[in-house]
């Protein structure tokens, strides 16, 4: 999943507004932005798989994505917002938690239980759904966008520009589609 | 693609948006206020 970890921080936020933007999407993004660098340091290993959704194989992410290091990290980075206040730290916690969450749905099994785990986890929508995830994914999307819009207008503590946001991730979730993704 | 080029890729993609949607998510001045 891609655009849908941003809808998903959208929706955290209008549900715990005072919860900082910045740190609930860097928060539901963190397992991804961890990974990367760990693949340049040899830790994860990933290679590809030209016209097989998602067109790529994640081989060993258990040090980013793994069920107990996604605990671990959902921990560590809540924890610098301590003086924020309790609501405020779980509910970054659950931002970053949550991207597990929403890969557990899209991964075809290559979750760990914790790291060197044999045991994975993932209900593969990517593998049996080869274009009909991206389907999913904007129906997310869309629940969470409208969601983040109607409690926006309401509270109007955030969503200054609540449809550009809005806009901005369909736009992301346009680009990763299966038809223009360069990973394809 | 190699295997450093999509994590590169990848981090990107996720990095990049970030600042846009925070900005976007400002509230809006009410009027009266500077």
């Amino acid at each position: 999943m891609y655009a849908g970890h941003f809808a998903a921080g959208l929706a955290i936020k209008a549900r715990v507004p005072q919860a900082p933007t910045a740190a609930l999407l860097v928060g539901v993004t963190l397992l991804d932005l961890l990974f990367a660098p760990f693949v340049l340091l040899g830790i994860e290993r990933i290679h590809e798989t030209p016209g097989r959704a998602p067109g790529f194989s994640l081989d060993y992410i258990d040090w980013s994505h793994s069920l107990l290091m996604s605990l671990v990290w959902a921990a560590v980075f809540s924890a610098f917002f301590l003086k924020r206040g309790r609501l405020v730290v779980l509910t970054i916690a659950f931002a970053v938690f949550s991207h597990f969450l929403l890969d557990l749905l899209m991964h075809p099994g290559d979750l760990a239980l914790w790291p060197g785990s044999a045991a994975h986890l993932g209900f593969g929508i990517w593998l049996w759904q080869p274009s009909g995830w991206w389907w999913f994914e904007l129906g997310f999307i869309a629940l969470c966008s409208a969601y983040y819009l109607v409690r926006a207008r309401r509270l109007q503590s955030f969503g200054g520009r609540g449809l550009w946001v809005c806009a901005v991730v369909v736009a992301l979730h346009v680009v990763n589609s299966p038809w223009l993704s360069p990973a394809m | 693609m190699t295997s450093n080029m999509f994590a590169l890729l990848c981090f990107v993609s996720f990095a990049l948006p970030i600042p846009l949607l925070v900005w976007l998510d400002r509230p809006r001045k009410k009027q009266g206020q500077g």
